[in-house]
């Protein structure tokens, strides 16, 4: 069981290369994190997973649990299992977040199902006291208006009211102040289970203090260049990417 | 000897002037318009036989200028340049003769569709002179080549013409000015402007209106703008009894730009009527509106805009704003401003507001202790000077900005409050 | 399965009872016209509608007059669309009715009109929420009643016939008075053959808690249906009245040219809801019009989905101090459908305040178009007009236009109008697929999102089946 990508490479609908064979597998019960500098097809890695309409895959495969994710819609491979954690989430007015992450379950269940209004308000609720979230935010326009923080938050919220087996978050550290990342990290937490997967792409070591990898995985030029354990990340933390000028393939 | 297809084309100008209707009440071009403006028949032709010596020494315009030119009812009485090597810079009946087909490459190509093509075909029937400007590829001319246009005698028309090409990747700034010769005199202008801006290249035109009370003005303004060309084009008006402005924008070329930027300050009863239209034909153009109108007085003024965007004309993103200024409590706006769009993934919007000083800016001036006459004008001033500083050219700001200056030194202590 | 989820509070009942989708509007019953004025307009026609109806002499007056009126004035094809060529004024049949009168009560509606009503709809809805009802089936008023305490407060609420017959002395001072029969070529057409609709007067005070409603059913071919709307609400009073409509899809275009008049003395309030759903083949060519006295207030809430082109802009004339005039508008333009809409503003007192919020979308080659006028005269003080038109463009080939005008005289008002044009982006797809939403209904999720904040200022009834319709007009707009 596990989230598979294999000599995964991907252009921009001009032909420029992104992604140039990243091989990478996360198992079910494990988090691994991606680090990287800027350019480094980290974000790109996650967009093209979820099926982006920005990137062309030219070669490599993408499974989950032995199917192939490259097949399906965007929605399919949500409910097949793959959620993103946005880094720069997208505003849709006039639909508020309770109708939302609603719809989006809603999309899980057979047709002529419907949801249990109580026991999903029950379980929104639940999970909006963890993370600490005011009881007005589900009458909001999703996103709309939101701060930074309230953003992330926003989407581990609906990480987990969606439950997905592998999740990507994607710089989700990124923009948040010390108490908000502890919360975000609570949420992720709490997520965590021998059945669900987990990638973390950061810049920083930081959000590794609140959520612990078991693997560290360094990209560069569109390939996983250098992976080890938790302790790479405070090497890189320490040194930089300097090294990565040695490794970069020509 | 004019070549034959000018010839040609003056007589078929003729039969159209001649066989197209006068605008009508009801008409769509000129809803809002005072119709009886329109009678022209007290107008007559009159050569300028005078002299000019006076209206030279006063068509200082800005320092440095590349080019100058004055004409009094359109007859040449001054010129200089010293433009780069290539740039042909002539009197229009200079330019028929020496490059016939160039001026005919340009010349009128497309109709006038904003409502007065029947005086833009008595333009054309009896043009006789005004300037071609063609800068060509690759050549960059840094100071501004001015024209001034002096309309001189009780009665006259006058019908200059302006042809701006810059060739590829070429630039120029072309300031022109209208004015009168005495504060009296009632003149007629019907002024055809064109611009044409090929691939890269860069185009400013910025227009003066500062005719007497007494004038009428007609101006048809054209700006094609190619492939990642710039082009803008703005106008201050301050004088005249009546004008029309009709401006046209057609964005040929992606990553074309065009600016279209008027400020008007009318007063007494002078009625400004301004018809814009900026026509997306290419995918990913740009075009921004920006008008702007400080009413006095019984002054009226009509702005009718429209944004199109062609069928296919992606990714256009295009901006629209018309704002007034009620300074007295007789003056009167009227705002069309409006959309149509074929096309798809577009970012359009428009905008239109109608409002005085706001109290609590008269307040914070006062509190500064400035009385509410000069709090009120320099409000004014600053809201006009908005539109003016996107000229981004310090000679060039500096130029118009004389001439608001002056308008709004007569209204001194002129505001009902 | 609609994506929208019903609000908490109303129960699925209720949500079903409002069903009025264009597919269930889609059926008709052999004709049994007792009285068939025939195909074209002449005066005898205008005669003939007279003879049936028993007109008194005042009004065969006003047709004819208004019969010279509408020949004499032109298509207004030099601003509007051309397709107003399509109709053929020679084919139109004017009048049709089984020579009922309306009935106070569904059990004495013939059989085949009952059942018409019952599969829109109507007497449930009737049950569940509204005060009164008047349903017209072609030229007249099949069945029109009204709640028993509010006739005995004074509510008028009948057929038009009856209203200028039964209520003449305050009928006539007001009719043809918000909306001359010359303003334009269509008001000109309904005053000379207008039959059905509905006359309303709300006494002095009197505030209905519940809303009136009229339904209107076109069930024959080439018909067109002129009724005419006449409302007073005296001082202080306050009434809402909602309007249905549909009919089935013909071969041959069907028009519908209505006139509507309000009048909201002191104090009162006229709030006016419209869900349109003609099928796509008529011409909806309706004048809309509200007189607000001091202090006074009149709301059109309008929503336009159905119809092949729809021309309506309704207006207020502000004639009393602080009186208020509003217009929320929804159009819906799918392919073959042209939504020309808008608003008209007339501040005529000072401190008059006026608000236009009109959101459009147009799906596949839908055209919807905004028409707006503000006019603020001189002397006045103090009036103050927004309007926001925003629009929202699904496929490559949708279409929009505004074309507002905005006079101010004087320098006492502001005025502000803002227009946008804008699609659903991709990004924002991408973002709720990526949620396992699929693609038609997140488009769904986004266009009931864009017009979301006016859907509310529609009665709770309405909004659920307005959201449930889009939806279904939403359908098949991607992939």
């Amino acid at each position: 069981m596990s989230l598979l990508i294999e000599n995964l490479h991907a252009t921009l609908e001009d032909g420029t290369p992104i992604l140039n064979g990243v091989n990478l597998e996360i198992p079910a019960g494990e988090v691994h994190a991606i680090m990287g500098p800027n350019g480094s097809g980290k974000s790109t890695l996650s967009k093209v997973i979820s099926g982006h309409e920005s990137y062309v895959v030219t070669a490599g495969s993408v499974t989950l649990d032995g199917v192939d994710l490259l097949e399906m819609d965007i929605d399919q491979r949500s409910r097949a299992g793959v959620f993103l954690a946005f880094q720069y989430p997208a505003e849709v007015p006039g639909v508020s977040n309770a109708n939302f992450i609603r719809a989006a379950l809603q999309a899980r269940l057979p047709k002529g199902q419907d949801i249990d209004a109580v026991a999903y308000y029950k379980n929104l609720y639940s999970k909006m006291d963890l993370l600490e979230m005011d009881r007005k935010f589900t009458a909001r326009s999703v996103n709309e208006g939101f701060s930074g923080g309230e953003k992330k938050r926003n989407e581990i919220l609906q990480l987990m009211m969606l439950e997905p087996k592998y999740s990507i978050l994607d710089e989700t550290d990124s923009g948040l102040d010390i108490d908000a990342l502890k919360i975000v990290a609570k949420g992720v937490n709490a997520m965590r289970s021998p059945d669900r997967g987990f990638l973390l792409i950061t810049h920083y070591q930081r959000l590794l203090d609140y959520i612990a990898p078991d693997y560290v995985h360094v990209m560069a030029g569109g390939q996983i260049v250098r992976s080890g354990g938790p302790e790479l990340a405070l090497e890189l933390e320490q040194n930089g990417y300097d090294f990565l000028k040695e490794l970069a393939p020509a | 000897m004019f070549p034959q297809w000018f010839a040609t084309a003056q007589a078929d100008a003729w039969a159209s002037f001649q066989s197209l209707p006068a605008p009508r009440r009801g008409d769509e071009a000129w809803r809002f318009s005072t119709i009886s403006a329109l009678d022209f028949s007290s107008f007559t032709r009159a050569e300028f036989r005078g002299e000019a010596s006076e209206w030279i020494a006063r068509s200082t315009g800005v320092a440095d200028a590349a080019a100058t030119l004055v004409f009094v009812n359109d007859t040449l009485v001054h010129s200089q340049s010293r433009l780069p090597d290539g740039v042909i810079c002539l009197p229009l009946a200079e330019a028929l003769i020496q490059q016939p087909d160039l001026v005919q490459q340009y010349f009128m190509r497309h109709p006038t569709t904003l409502g007065s093509a029947k005086f833009s075909a008595l333009h054309a029937a009896h043009v006789s002179n005004g300037v071609f400007l063609y800068v060509p590829a690759g050549v960059v001319v840094q100071d501004p080549v001015q024209i001034f246009h002096w309309a001189d005698g009780d009665s006259s028309t006058i019908l200059p013409h302006t042809l701006l090409v810059t060739g590829e990747g070429a630039s120029v700034r072309v300031i022109e000015t209208f004015q009168s010769t005495d504060d009296r005199a009632a003149t007629l202008t019907i002024a055809v402007n064109d611009l044409i801006a090929e691939k890269n290249s860069t185009l400013d035109y910025v227009v003066v209106q500062a005719l007497n009370q007494n004038s009428k003005i007609i101006s048809i303004n054209a700006s094609d703008v190619a492939k990642a060309a710039t082009s803008t084009s703005f106008l201050l008006s301050t004088g005249a009894a009546w004008a029309r402005s009709e401006s046209i924008s057609r964005l040929t070329g992606e990553e074309a730009r065009s600016y279209m930027l008027a400020v008007s300050v009318p007063s007494h009863d002078q009625e400004y009527d301004q018809r814009t239209f900026q026509h997306h034909i290419s995918p990913g153009a740009y075009s921004d509106l920006l008008y702007k109108n400080s009413l006095y007085d019984e002054s009226r003024t009509i702005f009718s805009g429209l944004i199109f965007v062609d069928e296919g004309a992606h990714r256009t993103d295009a901006y629209q704003t018309c704002r007034n200024l009620l300074m007295s409590n007789t003056c009167e706006a009227n705002s069309m401003p409006g959309l149509e769009i074929n096309a798809d993934d577009v970012k359009c919007s428009h905008g239109s507001t109608s409002a005085q000083i706001s109290d609590e800016e008269i307040f914070y001036l006062r509190a500064r202790g400035i009385d509410s006459d000069t709090a009120r004008q320099l409000i004014a001033r600053g809201f006009s000077i908005e539109v003016i500083s996107r000229l981004n050219h310090d000679a060039t700001e500096a130029y118009v900005l004389n001439f608001l200056d002056q308008k709004f030194a007569t209204l001194r202590m002129r505001d009902v409050r | 399965m609609s994506l929208d989820l019903l609000p908490e509070t109303l129960d699925q009942e209720t949500a079903e009872a409002v069903n009025i989708d264009r597919s269930i509007g889609d059926f008709t019953f052999p004709e049994r016209n007792k009285f068939d004025a025939g195909r074209g307009l002449t005066e005898k026609t205008v005669d003939y509608i007279c003879d049936v109806k028993n007109d008194p002499q005042w009004v065969r007056e006003f047709r004819h007059r208004a019969l010279k009126v509408f020949r004499d004035k032109p298509m207004p094809t030099n601003w509007a669309t051309e397709d107003l060529n399509n109709i053929n004024f020679d084919e139109i049949r004017y009048y049709l009715s089984d020579g009922e009168k309306p009935k106070r009560s569904w059990d004495d509606v013939p059989a085949d009109v009952l059942e018409t009503f019952e599969r829109l709809g109507i007497p449930q809805q009737e049950r569940a929420f509204l005060a009164g009802v008047e349903a017209q089936f072609d030229s007249e008023a099949a069945y029109s009643n009204v709640k028993e305490e509010l006739t005995k407060q004074g509510v008028i609420f009948v057929n038009s016939t009856e209203g200028l017959k039964e209520h003449e002395e305050i009928f006539r001072p007001w009719f043809g008075k918000v909306i001359p029969t010359g303003d334009n070529k269509f008001s000109a057409l309904n005053s000379a053959v207008f039959s059905g609709g509905s006359f309303i007067y709300i006494p002095k005070g009197v505030k209905l808690k519940q809303p009136l409603q009229a339904y209107f059913r076109i069930n024959s071919e080439s018909f067109g249906q002129f009724e005419r709307t006449l409302i007073i609400a005296d001082e202080g009073a306050e009434v809402m009245y909602m309007e249905g409509c549909t009919a089935p899809k013909f071969e041959t275009a069907t028009l519908h040219s209505a006139v509507v008049e309000l009048v909201a003395l002191k104090g009162a309030k006229i709030q006016y809801v419209t869900v349109q759903n003609w099928s796509s083949n008529v011409f909806n060519l309706v004048t809309k019009r509200g007189l607000a006295m001091e202090d006074a207030e009149v709301r059109w809430i309008d929503c336009n989905i159905g119809s092949r082109l729809t021309m309506k802009y309704p207006g207020v004339v502000m004639k009393g101090r602080r009186a208020r005039g509003e217009v929320i508008s929804i159009a819906l333009a799918n392919t073959g459908q042209h939504q020309d809409t808008g608003a008209k503003m007339i501040h005529a007192a000072d401190e008059t305040t006026s608000n236009v919020v009109s959101k459009s979308i147009s799906v596949g080659t839908g055209r919807s178009t905004y028409r707006g006028q503000v006019h603020i005269p001189k002397h006045l003080k103090g009036c103050k007009n927004n309007t926001e038109c925003d629009a929202l463009l699904i496929n490559a080939k949708s279409r929009t236009d505004t074309y507002p005008a905005i006079t101010v005289k004087g320098n006492q008002h502001a005025t502000q109008h803002e227009a946008s044009v804008s699609q659903v982006s991709q990004e924002m797809l991408f973002y709720m697929m990526q949620r396992g939403i699929s693609e038609g209904a997140a488009m769904s999720l986004a266009v009931n999102g864009f017009i979301n904040d006016l859907v509310r200022e529609f009665p709770m009834e309405y909004s659920v089946e307005l959201k449930r319709l889009i939806d279904l007009e939403m359908e098949g707009s991607v992939g």
